[in-house]
């Protein structure tokens, strides 16, 4: 290979690397409820559910909830809306809000399902 | 002859993700979105591969003949790609509830799409058709290099909504035999589906010169 080559690419890689690094964060738009503290704009937070209790309020019109987060701070979530399908079987919740009063308020809740292409029957499983 | 049976296998696994799959855990029937969105996923993945592999044959022959089936190659994996981001947020809408919240798996995609589209934008900039494929080969080779990254290995380092890959890091399948054969049965016809529409558009090219 020409060494003009070799250069070029050396330099390509550099730049994907250095785009990598500081591209880190950008990758993903979920932040933990410290960081979500700080920040003024609209986050998302996700973590999973603390208690099987969910707190509906304002005659069955909002949810509350606690959610644990990946470092293992927990933070109390309030919806006002109707509680999304599948909230309390999620295996993750993220909300999508800001912080007010030390409560963390949701303009929108998304789950992610559990990961399982199994029956929801049974009765056709082997693996 | 080839396009009839396809035809009927296309057939058979809408038939069959409709009839045979069982309602899943949790995703109840919106599953059956998985055997649209799994398919032309790999499908493109393996449209850009392939576009590589004909880049790296025309850098070392300098036939034009590589260079048009990469092109065409890049271009159906872009489609390719594009429908699996649809179909991804029409998934996300009714599994997640949002069509679009920029995790990780979406911006990663979407880095995809750009990477190819400017790839397409990159050929109609350049009028000199050796200079065109010299060059479209190149980015190509490279593009095709952030693919494993984009597609495989960034996602699996963040929290993504997305479900976890069917091979999980256990290296075990967790899928239901009736639907793994299914799934396998729509990859298949969406491959197939994909290499008559590539020797369709070649064929045509190869024509109009």
């Amino acid at each position: 290979m020409k060494k003009r080559h070799v250069i070029g690419i050396g330099i390509i890689a550099i730049v994907i690397i250095f785009c990598a690094v500081s591209l880190k964060n950008s990758l993903t738009p979920y932040v933990t409820f410290a960081q979500a503290k700080t920040i003024s704009g609209s986050v998302q937070v996700r973590g999973v559910l603390v208690s099987e209790q969910m707190v509906m309020t304002d005659g069955g019109k909002a949810v509350k909830f606690k959610l644990l987060d990946e470092n293992g701070q927990e933070a109390i979530i309030v919806y006002k809306g109707t509680k999304p399908d599948g909230l309390e079987q999620a295996a993750s919740i993220v909300a999508i809000g800001k912080y007010q009063n030390n409560q963390f308020v949701a303009e929108k809740l998304l789950v992610k399902c559990p990961s399982k292409y199994q029956s929801s029957q049974g009765s056709v499983n082997n693996k | 002859m080839v396009k009839i049976a396809l035809g009927l296998w296309i057939s058979g696994v809408v038939y069959a993700v409709f009839s045979m799959v069982p309602a899943v855990e949790g995703l109840g029937y919106l599953v059956r979105i998985a055997f649209f969105h799994i398919p032309v996923a790999w499908v493109a993945v393996l449209a850009f591969f392939l576009s590589a592999g004909w880049s790296v044959q025309y850098l070392r022959t300098r036939e034009i003949q590589y260079d048009r089936k990469s092109a065409v190659a890049a271009a159906l994996g872009l489609l390719f790609c594009l429908l699996a981001t649809i179909s991804g947020a029409i998934f996300a809408k009714l599994t997640w509830g949002a069509y679009w919240n920029w995790d990780p798996r979406q911006t990663t995609i979407f880095i995809l799409l750009l990477i190819y589209g400017a790839y397409l934008v990159l050929r109609a900039s350049i009028q000199d058709e050796e200079e065109r494929a010299r060059i479209s080969a190149v980015y190509a080779l490279l593009s095709s290099l952030t693919v494993p990254f984009l597609v495989f290995i960034i996602p699996r380092f963040y929290f993504s909504l997305h479900p976890e890959p069917v091979l999980n890091k256990v290296g075990k399948l967790e899928m239901n035999v009736v639907m793994l054969y299914v799934l396998l049965a729509a990859v298949g016809a969406c491959t197939v589906l994909f290499w008559q529409l590539f020797e369709c558009i070649v064929h045509n090219k190869q024509r109009s010169v």
